[in-house]
Formats: structure tokens, sequence, C-alpha cells
């Protein structure tokens, strides 16, 4: 076996690490681990930058850690389309909802023990049932359910960058912030106005892609 | 500051199914830090997070020495350091579990029962 410098594993090795998952290779988890956590906790942090960074990195660490104990959860064969870092985002999301949903519950039962006494964190949800990290994630997955588009052809989808891919999951979601999608595209740290420029050219130019895939559900 | 994946690897630690398990065990018994635990390793402290994450080398024999030249080949650490550390984990684990069933201890210091013929029983 080569061995690997760190943080030299691509993401593009997920078919190779989940087979040796399966194959109880010993170094799987960790290359895993080290491949998928930082980007994964990224995403989560891109997509809900209203929740505190600890929440993101837990679900992340989460999911990771579910893939560990129990790779057959992950079928390539049935998932084609989805890569493993797709999978790994779906799984992080729900972890994610789960434990927000648990620490809303855990916030209630405080809030009627102590309903004067409020911590910061019940301070900011009470009153503003919206700005509940946990209502935010389940009204986007709620939304999804709701409106889900057409899926990619895979002719459009082959010629797609996993960025555009992620771009057009944000879209569907009916995702607003330039900041989220200027993180996505690697521009977070140029001026807003470069931001807004740079990303309503990117969502215009997917835009015609899928028209012209005649999938376009808008 | 402890960054998220290093975190992520010492939380992993608690669990037997990670050789990070096996090495805190290690660590414990001889008094080490993390400086300490890698001088004795032979690799540098960074390398601790992803060895902390691999999995536990398998227990039977074949498959123990495969998963340790596995590991020893990816990171280039001590295998006799860390096979010592993953059998002296080993141990140690057997000796809490059979202590917590609570019989362990107490069989060590018990008199054998004699069999018959007046000789002690072996088993």
């Amino acid at each position: 076996m080569t061995p690997l410098q760190l943080g030299t594993l691509s993401l593009p090795d997920g078919r190779d690490l989940h087979a040796r998952l399966l194959a109880y290779d010993p170094v799987a988890p960790s290359d895993l681990a080290m491949a998928y956590f930082e980007p994964l906790t990224a995403w989560l942090e891109a997509l809900y930058p209203r929740l505190y960074p600890h929440e993101c990195a837990t679900a992340a660490g989460d999911a990771i850690m579910a893939l560990i104990k129990n790779p057959h959860s992950y079928k390539p064969e049935r998932q084609r389309r989805e890569s493993l870092l797709s999978y790994l985002r779906m799984s992080a999301t729900a972890k994610l909802s789960n434990l927000l949903r648990a620490e809303r519950r855990h916030g209630n039962r405080r809030a009627n023990l102590d309903a004067v006494a409020l911590s910061p964190v019940m301070g900011k949800y009470l009153g503003d049932e919206d700005a509940d990290p946990a209502r935010i994630v389940e009204r986007r997955e709620e939304e999804s359910a709701a409106s889900t588009p057409p899926p990619l052809p895979d002719s459009l989808r082959a010629t797609l960058s996993p960025v555009e891919i992620e771009m057009l999951r944000l879209m569907d979601l009916k995702e607003r912030k330039t900041i989220v999608f200027a993180r996505l595209l690697g521009i977070a740290d140029q001026p807003v106005a470069e931001q807004r420029r740079e990303v309503k050219r990117a969502k215009d130019r997917l835009h015609k892609r899928r028209q012209r895939a005649g999938t376009d559900h808008d | 500051m402890t960054s998220g994946i290093d975190q992520f690897a010492r939380n992993a630690a608690s669990d037997p199914f990670f050789l990070g398990s096996a090495l805190a065990d290690y660590a414990a018994s001889e008094h080490l830090d993390d400086a300490g635990l890698a001088a004795s390793l032979g690799c540098r402290e960074e390398l601790l997070t992803p060895l902390r994450l691999c999995r536990r080398p398998r227990t039977e024999p074949s498959l123990f020495r495969a998963d340790i030249e596995a590991i020893v080949g990816r990171f280039a650490v001590n295998a006799d350091t860390l096979a010592e550390a993953v059998r002296r984990s080993d141990a140690l684990r057997r000796l809490r579990g059979t202590a917590a069933h609570g019989d362990g201890m107490l069989m060590a210091a018990r008199d054998r029962e004699p069999n018959g013929d007046g000789t002690e029983s072996t088993s």
C-alpha cells in the first residue's frame, strides 16, 4: 500500500474508500474521516450559517461515524448518481435535524422549568420560532419535499461539476443568500458586489443549461 | 487550539472500535501525554489524529498481524510499540470486563475446588 500524506486524499476516492471500509481495512475509517470531516462541516456551516459551528461539526462527525460503523448503509450500486460525498451530506443533514430537534426538546423542558432565567441560547429562540435552527432545517426539508424538482438527466449531470450540482440543489431549495453560493464558489472573500455578480452569472448559466435539458421546473 | 477533526478523533478514542482507544489505554498505563505517546510510537504528534481514527486491529493472530502491518505501512510508526499498545489495551479491557462482572479478581483469590481424589482442580 502506498503511504499517503495527510490531506492529499481526494474526494473522488469515495468508492474505493467505501470498498475498503467493507473489507475491514483498518486505515479506511481514518482516511474517510480525514478526507470528509472538514469538507462536510464546512458545507453544513455554509448551508446553515445561523447555526453554531460545533453543531455542524457534531452532525458531520455523526454522519461519518454512522458510515464507519455500518458501511453497508451506503449502496453505491443503488445510488449511482450520488457520490459518497452526496450521501454523507444527506446523512449529515438528517443528523443535524435530529440534533437540533433534541436540543429544542431539551430547551423546551428548560424553558418550562425555568421560564424566567433564560440562557442566551434559549433567549435567542424564544418568541422567534423561525429563528430556531431546528425549524430552519425542518423548513428547508419541507420546502424541498414540497417542490421536488425533476431529477437531472444523466446527460446534464455528466456535464456538471460537483459545485454546480450543489448550486442547483440549493436553488431548488429556494436558497436566496448570496453568501451561501459565494462560499460554494470559493469567492466569499471577494467584495459583496463582486460576489453578487458572480453568483448571479453562475445561477443564470445553470438555469439556461437546465432549460436546454428540458428539466427546469421554475 | 484543537481542530474539529482532532476533537472528533479524541471522542472516537472512547470507542473500542477505534485504535484511539488502545492508544489511550497505553498512554494512560505509561503516563504519557500526546508528545510522549508520539515519541514512543516514533511519529510526529499530528499523526496521532489519523492514527486514533484507524480501526482497532482484529484479535485473531493472522488478522492482528495484517492489521498492524497495514497501519504501520501507512503511518510508519513503530510496529512493536503499536502491537504492544493494542495487546496491553486488550489485556486491560479483559481485566476490566471480568472485574465488571464481579468474579474475575475474586476467582483469582479463591481456593480451588478439590477433586474427588483430594487433588485440586486446575480448571
